[in-house]
C-alpha cells in the first residue's frame, strides 16, 4: 500500500500551499485532486475551444507575499498583471477611478469636491488601517472557551499595538469591525455611485447586503493587497487564476510533492481516533501520517468521514455553519469588445474593472430580490475583460469577458430550483443588464457560460456554492471559522486537519490557510 | 465657586436616576426638563379626556432592581404589575402563538403546532437566560479605559472576564458566535415555525432601522433579556397608572433627596471656560447656570454637535460625533376605545401582555424593507398594549386604551411629509390590527399619533430616534456613543452623559443613569 507523511484532500490553491509547504519541510506529500484540472476555484480552462476562462474566481490581490517569497513563485511561472481602474457605468455619465491617483482625484472633482478631498485621507486612512490588520491574516485564533496563555498571546500582542494606536484609527479599526460598508462610506463621501462601488466590495461572495453591520472590513482588502510590494492593486494573473495554481503546484512539485488529479477521495479512514489515510473513490486505499482537507467543513465532517466519528455536538455544529452562496458567474466568449454608451469606443475605461453598480438603492435592491428567494431583477456585476491585459486567453483580436453576478442565491423560494430554465433566466437577466449599458453585448456573444451557484457547488464541490466555504460573516470568523473551538486547523480527529479557506482567515486567493495549517501541523510559528 | 455641583440636562428616567443617585451622595443637583411634564419617554399622555396612555413606552420591565431600590421608588408610589402572558402573537390564518411568563405552559402550547418547537423553547430560553446573565454584568460596569493603565480597570477587566469563565467553556464560546449574529439566524437555530420565530426575533429591531437579518441584531436581542426575567419571550410589566407613574416616583425620589428639579427649562448651549472645561449651560432664556459638572441626558449627538462650541471640541471629535447614527423609524400610535377589541384566539389573560404583529420573519422584513427607500410600512411590525386590562384607572370605566408602537415609519420620507401621512400612518396600523381584531375600527373613539418627527420636536430626540442612537455592535459598550467617551465623561472636560446614548444603552433601565452617577461622583469627589 502507498504511503504518505500527508495526503492532501482537494488540488485548490490552499491544498497545494499546504503541500508545498509540507514537501518543503521534507515531508512526503500527495495532493488528491478529484477534477481533472488543478486549482479548485482558482482554476482556468478552455471552456470554448481558442477561449481560456478563468472560470470561477477572477481576480487575485490577496495572495500573501510570504508565500510568493517563500515558494518562490515567480521562478514558477506566476505573473501577476495590473488591473488598472473600476469604471462604474451610469446611465448618461460614468465614474472612473484608475491607479493613477491624481486623474482620480480630477475625476471625483467632477463630482464631488468634497468626495475628492475626502478620498485622499480616507485612501492615507485606510493604508494605516491595512498596515495595523495585516498581522490578524497569519494569527492562529484562540479558543475563547480555554484560557491558554500560549494561544492568547499573539492576540494580546495585536491589543497591545491598538492601544498605542492613535484614538481616531482605534475608533476607525472598530468601526471597519463592526459598521456595515454603506453607513461606513456614508461618513466619509457623497457621491452614490462612488458609495455605490466601494461598497460592493465588501459584499462580494457573501448573502449580505451592503447596509449589513460587518461588511465594511472588506473595504480595508483593497488597500491591504499587495502586488510586488505595491499596496492596493488588483491584478490578473497570466493565463487566468489557473496561473496562480500551476505556478503553486509546480513549486511543490519541485519540492517533491506528488500530485494526483482525477482523484476524487470516497472517505477519510479513521482507526482507533485518529486518520490514517484516505480511500479513492476507485477504491485505492493510500495510508498516510496525517490528513489535510483543503473541502469545507460540511464536505470534510459530513460527506468524508464515516457516520458516528465525531461527536453529536460536533456535528451539530458543522451542520448549523451557514454557507448560503449568493453569487453566480457568467463566461462570455467576444467577437469584438463591447461599446458602452456612456464612454463609447475601445479604450483604456475597458481594461479594468467594470462594475454595475449606480447606486446605493441599486445595490440595496439587488440584495431585497436575494432576500426572499430570487436572482436580483438588477444584479451588482463586476465585469472584467482579461484579454485587454493577456490576449493569449482568445484567438487574436477575440476576448473573454468575466461577469461576476450577485445575487444568485443558492436556496430560491418555496417552489423554485435552480434548473435548465432557471439558468437561462439568470444568464437572460445578465446579459439585460449589460445591454442597458453597452447595447452591442447581444450582437458580440459568440459563446456564454452561466454558473448558479448550484453549478458552481457541483463542479468544484465547495458546498452551496459558497466561494469562500461559508459565509464571512461576523459570527462565522476567526474564533468561529468554521467551529467554534475548532479555528486552530485541527480537527477532533487526530492527525485530521483543515487547510482551506473553511478556516481563518477565510476565502479569496489568499493561501494564507493552506500555509498557516501547514505551519501549524509542522508545529512551527506562522507569524 | 458654582451654586450646583452638578447640572442634569433632560429630566428623562437616566436624567432623574443620575440626578438622584448625586443629590443622595450629598451633592447639589440641579435637573433641568426642556418640556412642561418631567419624564421623557415615560410621559403619559391624554388620548381624550379621561384616557392615559404611555407617550412612548407602554413597558418598564428593564428597569434596574438596584435602581428601585436604592432610590426608594415603591415608596415614592411604584407600584409594577407583572401580567402572566408576555407576549399575544396572533397569525393571518387566525390562529395565535402565547409566550407566558412560565416557559412550560409556553411549550404546551406549542406542541399543537410543532413537537419540535415546544421541546426546543426551554433549552433555548435557558440559553439566553445564560447568555443573557454575561451581558448584564458587561452593563452594569463603566466600560474601561483601554489606554491608561489604572488597576480598577484592570480589576474590572479581571472581574468581567471571571464572569464569561463562569459561562463555561461551551457558553462563552457561543456567546462570541452568538452576539454578531442576525436574530433570525438566531432564533432559527432553535425554533422552526415562523409564526413563532417572527414575533420572538421582532423584539430584536424594535426602536432600530434594523431588519431581522441584520448581524448583530441578535446581540440587542440579548440585552433586552439581560439584568431581568425576560428569557426568550421577554419582559412584559407595566407601572400602575402608566409609565408616567414611573416618572413622578423618580420626580419625587430625586425631590427626597434634595435634588431640584425645573421644567419649562429649554437649555441651548453647555459653557466653557478658556480651559475648555465645561462650566455651566445657558438656557433659551437667557439665564445662565453654572455647575462643576454638567450631565446630559440627551443624545450625545446633539449634545456635542448642538451645545458644545464647535471650536472648543476641535473638528475631528465634531465629525465623529455629527456621524453618530440616529436613524430614527419609530411611531406611536394611542387609540382610545369604547370597549374590549376582541382578538382571534385572545382572552383577556393573553392580551394582558404585549401584542406582537410580526407573523413570520419575512413580514418582519418586508416592514423594515419599506423604511430603507424612505416608504412607511405598508404592512407594519406592531407592539400594541391595552394597559387598562391589569390598570382600569388608566380610562374610563369599560373603556380602553391602546398604546401602538409602529415600525417602520422612517425619519425622512422620500414622498411627502409628515404633516400629510399622520393621518394614513394611524390608518394603516387600525387596518393591520383589524386583520387579527375585527371590528376593533369600531371601537376607535380617539386617537393619536407621534410621528419620528414629534419625537423630534417634542422630546428632543434626533431625528426621533428613541434609543439617541442605533444599539447596533458599532455602538456597543467601548464604543457608546464613541471609543474614547464611553466612560460617561464625554468629549470635553466637565461634560457627562448619562442618557440611552451611552452604555449599556436604550430602554427604561435606569442603567446609563446609574453608572454615570458612579462616575460623576468619583470626578467630583476629586477635585
Amino acid at each position: 500500500m502507498e504511503r504518505y507523511d500527508a495526503v492532501i484532500i482537494g488540488g485548490g490553491h490552499n491544498g497545494l500551499v499546504s503541500a508545498a509547504y509540507l514537501a518543503r519541510a521534507g515531508k512526503k506529500v500527495l495532493v488528491l485532486e478529484k477534477r481533472e484540472v488543478l486549482g479548485g476555484a482558482a482554476v482556468t480552462e478552455e471552456v470554448f475551444p481558442g477561449f481560456r476562462f478563468s472560470v470561477f474566481s477572477y481576480v487575485v490581490s490577496l495572495l500573501r507575499p510570504e508565500i510568493i517569497r517563500e515558494l518562490e513563485l515567480p521562478k514558477h511561472g506566476l505573473e501577476i498583471l495590473p488591473l488598472d481602474g473600476t469604471l462604474t457605468p451610469l446611465d448618461d455619465d460614468y465614474l472612473w477611478r484608475v491607479n493613477d491617483h491624481g486623474r482620480t482625484i480630477r475625476e471625483l472633482r467632477r463630482w464631488s469636491k468634497n468626495d475628492a478631498e475626502a478620498y485622499e485621507e480616507y485612501g492615507r486612512l485606510m493604508v494605516e488601517m491595512a498596515r495595523f490588520i495585516k498581522p490578524i491574516l497569519s494569527i492562529v485564533p484562540p479558543d475563547p472557551g480555554r484560557i491558554n496563555p500560549l494561544e492568547w498571546l499573539p492576540l494580546a500582542g495585536l491589543a497591545k499595538r491598538f492601544r498605542d494606536l492613535p484614538e481616531h484609527l482605534e475608533s476607525t479599526f472598530i468601526q471597519l469591525m463592526t459598521m456595515s460598508a454603506g453607513d461606513f462610506l456614508d461618513q466619509w463621501f457623497e457621491t452614490d455611485p462612488l458609495k455605490a462601488t466601494m461598497s460592493a466590495s465588501g459584499i462580494i461572495g457573501t448573502f449580505q447586503g451592503i447596509r449589513s453591520p460587518g461588511t465594511a472590513y472588506v473595504l480595508l482588502h483593497h488597500y491591504m493587497g499587495e502586488i510586488d510590494g505595491a499596496f492596493r492593486a488588483w491584478g490578473i494573473p497570466r493565463g487566468g487564476t489557473g496561473g496562480v495554481s500551476n505556478a503553486i503546484a509546480s513549486a511543490a512539485k519541485s519540492l517533491g510533492a506528488a500530485i494526483r488529479t482525477n482523484a476524487p477521495v470516497a472517505r477519510i479512514n479513521v482507526r482507533g481516533g485518529r486518520a490514517t489515510g484516505v480511500t479513492l473513490e476507485s477504491g485505492q486505499e493510500i495510508e498516510a501520517g496525517a490528513v489535510l482537507s483543503s473541502a469545507d467543513s460540511r464536505v470534510t465532517f459530513l460527506q468524508l468521514l464515516e457516520g458516528g466519528t465525531l461527536d453529536a455536538e460536533f456535528v451539530g455544529e458543522v451542520k448549523r455553519y451557514k454557507y448560503r452562496g449568493s453569487s453566480g458567474k457568467v463566461n462570455l466568449a467576444l467577437d469584438r469588445l463591447p461599446d458602452f454608451s456612456c464612454l463609447p469606443g475601445p479604450g483604456e475605461h475597458l481594461r479594468g474593472a467594470i462594475s454595475f453598480s449606480p447606486s446605493m438603492e441599486y445595490m440595496e435592491k439587488a440584495y431585497d430580490d436575494a432576500k426572499y428567494g430570487r436572482f436580483s431583477r438588477r444584479p451588482y456585476i463586476d465585469m472584467i475583460m482579461p484579454t485587454l491585459v493577456d490576449p493569449s486567453l482568445a484567438p487574436p483580436g477575440k476576448h473573454v469577458m468575466s461577469c461576476f453576478v450577485q445575487y444568485a442565491p443558492y436556496f430560491l423560494e418555496e417552489g423554485k430550483e435552480w434548473n435548465d430554465e432557471m439558468r437561462d433566466a439568470f444568464g437572460d437577466t445578465v446579459i439585460d443588464t449589460i445591454a442597458e449599458r453597452a447595447p452591442n453585448i447581444r450582437d458580440i456573444i459568440l459563446h456564454k457560460q452561466v454558473l448558479t451557484p448550484r453549478d458552481i457547488e457541483k463542479v468544484t464541490g465547495l458546498s452551496e456554492g459558497n466561494i469562500f466555504q461559508g459565509e464571512l460573516s461576523l459570527e462565522q470568523l476567526f474564533f468561529n471559522r468554521p467551529v467554534p473551538g475548532w479555528a486552530r486547523y485541527k480537527t477532533p480527529v487526530k492527525d485530521l486537519w483543515l487547510c482551506g479557506s473553511a478556516t481563518h482567515p477565510g476565502g479569496g486567493i489568499m493561501g494564507a490557510s493552506g500555509r498557516i495549517a501547514a505551519l501549524q501541523l509542522l508545529g512551527r510559528k506562522a507569524a | 465657586m458654582p451654586r450646583y455641583d452638578a447640572v442634569v440636562v433632560g429630566a428623562g428616567h437616566n436624567g432623574l436616576v443620575t440626578g438622584s443617585y448625586l443629590a443622595k451622595a450629598g451633592r447639589r443637583v440641579l435637573i433641568l426638563e426642556r418640556r412642561e411634564q418631567a419624564g421623557g419617554l415615560l410621559a403619559n399622555l391624554e388620548v381624550a379626556p379621561g384616557f392615559k396612555a404611555p407617550g412612548i413606552v407602554h413597558t418598564v420591565g428593564r428597569l434596574r432592581r438596584s435602581v428601585i431600590e436604592d432610590l426608594g421608588l415603591r415608596s415614592n408610589g411604584l407600584e409594577l404589575i407583572s401580567p402572566s402572558v408576555r407576549a399575544f402573537a396572533p397569525q393571518p390564518d387566525g390562529s395565535a402563538r402565547t409566550f407566558w411568563g412560565e416557559v412550560g405552559r409556553t411549550a404546551d402550547e406549542l406542541r399543537a403546532h410543532s413537537e419540535r418547537d415546544a421541546r426546543a423553547y426551554p433549552g433555548f430560553d435557558e440559553r439566553v437566560r445564560s447568555l443573557a446573565g454575561f451581558l448584564a454584568a458587561v452593563n452594569e460596569i463603566t466600560p474601561p479605559d483601554i489606554k491608561a493603565r489604572k488597576l480598577t480597570d484592570g480589576i474590572n477587566g479581571l472581574k468581567l472576564g471571571l464572569r464569561f469563565r463562569k459561562l463555561g467553556p461551551k457558553l462563552s464560546r457561543e456567546f462570541t458566535r452568538a452576539a454578531p449574529m442576525a436574530i433570525a439566524d438566531f432564533v432559527r437555530e432553535h425554533l422552526e415555525t415562523d409564526a413563532v420565530v417572527g414575533p420572538l426575533a421582532a423584539r430584536a429591531v424594535q426602536y432600530t432601522s434594523m431588519g431581522v437579518w441584520s448581524a448583530g441584531t441578535a446581540l440587542v436581542f440579548l440585552n433586552d433579556s439581560a439584568g431581568n426575567d425576560g428569557g426568550v419571550a421577554g419582559q412584559t410589566v407595566f407601572a400602575r397608572g402608566g409609565p408616567g407613574a414611573l416618572a413622578q416616583a423618580l420626580v419625587e425620589a430625586a425631590k427626597g433627596f434634595g435634588a431640584e428639579t425645573r421644567t419649562g427649562a429649554d437649555v441651548v448651549q453647555v459653557t466653557t471656560n478658556a480651559d475648555g472645561v465645561a462650566t455651566g449651560v445657558v438656557l433659551a432664556s437667557g439665564e445662565e447656570i453654572e455647575a462643576r459638572a454638567v450631565v446630559s441626558a440627551a443624545g450625545p449627538r446633539r449634545t456635542l454637535t448642538e451645545w458644545v462650541d464647535p471650536v472648543v471640541l476641535g473638528p475631528h471629535l465634531r465629525w465623529r460625533a455629527a456621524n453618530i447614527r440616529t436613524p430614527g423609524a419609530t411611531a406611536k400610535v394611542n387609540l382610545a376605545l369604547s370597549g374590549m377589541p376582541s382578538f382571534t384566539g385572545g382572552d383577556e389573560e393573553r392580551l394582558a401582555g404585549r401584542i406582537v404583529i410580526a407573523p413570520g420573519i419575512d413580514y418582519v422584513e418586508r416592514a423594515f424593507d419599506a423604511s430603507k427607500y424612505g416608504r412607511i410600512s405598508e404592512e407594519p411590525y406592531l407592539e400594541a398594549t391595552i394597559p387598562t386590562i391589569t390598570d382600569p384607572s388608566l380610562a374610563p370605566e369599560g373603556s380602553h386604551v391602546m398604546s401602538v408602537v409602529a415600525q417602520w415609519a422612517p425619519y425622512e420620507l422620500r414622498d411627502g411629509d409628515w404633516n400629510a401621512e399622520r393621518d394614513r400612518l394611524a390608518d394603516l396600523v387600525v387596518k393591520s390590527l383589524e386583520t387579527y381584531a375585527p371590528g376593533l375600527g369600531d371601537l376607535v373613539t380617539a386617537r393619536q399619533v407621534l410621528t419620528p418627527v414629534d419625537l423630534e420636536e417634542d422630546f428632543g430626540l434626533t431625528q426621533g430616534h428613541v434609543l439617541h442612537g442605533e444599539p447596533g455592535i458599532d455602538n456597543f459598550f467601548l464604543w457608546r456613543p464613541l471609543l474614547g467617551h464611553a466612560r460617561y465623561r464625554l468629549g470635553i472636560q466637565g461634560l457627562y452623559l448619562c442618557g440611552s446614548g451611552a452604555h449599556p444603552g436604550g430602554g427604561i433601565t435606569g442603567g446609563p443613569g446609574q453608572n454615570a452617577a458612579r462616575e460623576i461622583l468619583k470626578d467630583l469627589k476629586k477635585a
